[in-house]
């Protein structure tokens, strides 16, 4: 925990509340404490929303949780999980199930990276709930606050695609990029890159004039 | 005494000595951000003004020192390896040198602390497992003259392979070729762990500017293309792929690309275009095995 970079920033426990999940902005960049669920498997998305939908319960009880995509490794030490390393994994892989998940389990937050699609998006808008982006590829500083795995759910998969939850200890940095009322930073990102592309197309052919090139 | 030639002392390159080299390079690339890529990081952190990727990069950086002082995997996800050899035409080789790269991969998985999850994936049953057909990709090349053999690891994953794409066309104008690396790179997004280096083939055949685009992001940062007329193109790209915005890791912000690197070939007048990207932690690393058998890591 010593040499996080930014241990300076907020705190919350996750489950949140209703009441915190919608009071949360796009930006709020926080460190999380309390529980939460994960999996990188898709899978394991699709076995999810087939169960929420028929009706059946999940290996574990996820009502108004946190659910994140992340895979995880695991070694066991003195009858405890301790994490070899989590990682978030691409949301976007999970576009298809995620508005059924967020809806039957009115998740009050889920996270990842790359962001969710609209349908997802309206979702989390429904139930108050909110997406927490990660950083990629910086494992060795994100696991510091992936406490311990408490249990996991469908054995049968393999270890990342397993459905587990975990204990967070000042995970993060994390930052709010869906909120709960319908705004999506990555949406905005995506649209105001496509509204400025004339603009770029037209200095790219400036350049090439500047070059010698028609 | 009558020294040997030089001729006389040269011995094989292995089997062994390239299993062992396959093996650590996969480990090597899991666990360090090359150099360059670090110093792009940090150079694009002093330029970027959005808070939010000023907090990314430090963040980034600080991950990447960890993962190589702590012998840790820079990112979760290993990915699977892709080799690519070029062999000295001065060597002479003794034994099963494709094998020795099967054999290496499988003897990283056994062995790497901490272990690595299973990431290769059979593309119809979507069945996982630690080997497979094909696995891992390796292309050879030869270095005519050389007396050496190098070795370059490149792992792929979702940010360093899924948002890559070509398109074929028919005698396109500049313009044309540049609107579409623009479109990949607005389709991409944030989607491939922002900021990435761009590879671009130009010409050739389908398979040849694929190739070229992923030989081109391994070039190092900062280098220029040696034809004033290229390294334009690449200069005036990297400029247009940070005015999207996306950022590092997608929260807006002046850095989307590290670098863009383009290569061409000549062709036949019908243009194949691919362009690919490599994610921010730019996974790669190379060795280079001399003749009397002595391994040297270049980056």
């Amino acid at each position: 925990m010593s040499d996080l970079v930014s241990p300076d920033l907020p705190r919350l426990t996750l489950p949140l509340s209703r009441k915190i999940a919608r009071s949360l902005k796009i930006g709020d960049t926080v460190l999380l404490d309390g529980e939460v669920a994960m999996t990188a498997g898709f899978s394991t998305h699709q076995r999810m929303a087939a169960a929420l939908e028929e009706g059946r319960g999940l290996p574990f009880p996820m009502n108004g949780t946190a659910f994140f995509h992340m895979g995880s490794s695991c070694r066991q030490e003195d009858g405890r999980w301790v994490p070899n390393y989590v990682n978030p994994t691409t949301s976007t892989r999970f576009d298809a199930f995620m508005p059924t998940i967020i809806r039957k389990l009115g998740l009050s937050a889920t996270g990842g990276k790359g962001g969710m699609g609209l349908a997802s998006v309206e979702a989390m808008r429904e139930v108050g709930c909110v997406y927490f982006s990660m950083p990629g590829g910086a494992s060795p500083l994100l696991s510091r606050g992936a406490a311990e795995r408490l249990e996991t759910g469908w054995d049968d998969l393999i270890e990342q695609f397993r459905l587990s939850r975990f204990r967070l200890h000042g995970f993060g940095p994390v930052t709010v990029a869906i909120d709960a009322h319908g705004n999506s930073l990555f949406d905005d990102l995506q649209q105001a890159a496509s509204l400025r592309m004339p603009q770029i197309l037209q200095e790219l052919e400036q350049a090439r004039k500047r070059s010698g090139l028609a | 005494m009558m020294l040997p030639a030089r001729e006389d002392i040269r011995v094989p390159i292995t089997y062994e000595v390239v299993k062992q080299v396959a093996s650590d390079l996969y480990g090597w690339s899991l666990k360090k951000v090359p150099d360059d890529t670090l110093a792009a990081l940090s150079a694009a952190r002093a330029r970027e003004t959005n808070p939010t990727s000023q907090r990314t990069l430090d963040f980034m950086q600080a991950a990447a020192r960890a993962a190589e002082r702590e012998d840790r995997h820079a990112c979760s996800d290993a990915g699977f390896p892709t080799y690519f050899v070029r062999i000295g035409t001065r060597l002479t080789l003794d034994g099963d040198i494709r094998r020795a790269f099967v054999d290496g991969f499988a003897q990283l998985v056994a062995t790497i602390e901490p272990p690595i999850l299973k990431f290769i994936t059979h593309p119809l049953t979507l069945e996982r497992g630690y080997a497979g057909k094909d696995m891992p990709i390796v292309s050879f090349d030869v270095v005519d003259g050389a007396d050496y053999m190098d070795i370059t690891c490149s792992p792929k994953a979702l940010g360093s392979g899924r948002w890559a794409d070509l398109k074929v066309f028919s005698y396109p104008t500049v313009a044309e070729i540049e609107a579409y690396i623009m479109e990949c790179v607005l389709t991409a997004g944030s989607q491939h762990c922002p900021p990435v280096v761009i590879g671009v083939g130009i010409g050739g055949s389908f398979d040849h500017a694929a190739k070229l685009a992923k030989l081109s992001t391994l070039r190092p940062i900062g280098s220029r293309h040696e034809d004033p007329m290229i390294a334009d193109m690449e200069e005036r790209l990297l400029a247009a792929a940070n005015k999207t915005g996306f950022g590092p890791m997608g929260t807006g912000g002046d850095t989307t690309a590290l670098a863009v690197h383009v290569d061409y070939a000549h062709g036949h007048g019908f243009v194949p275009v691919a362009v690919c990207f490599n994610c921010w932690i730019n996974r790669r690393t190379t060795a280079r095995i001399h003749e009397n058998g002595e391994v040297t890591r270049l980056e």
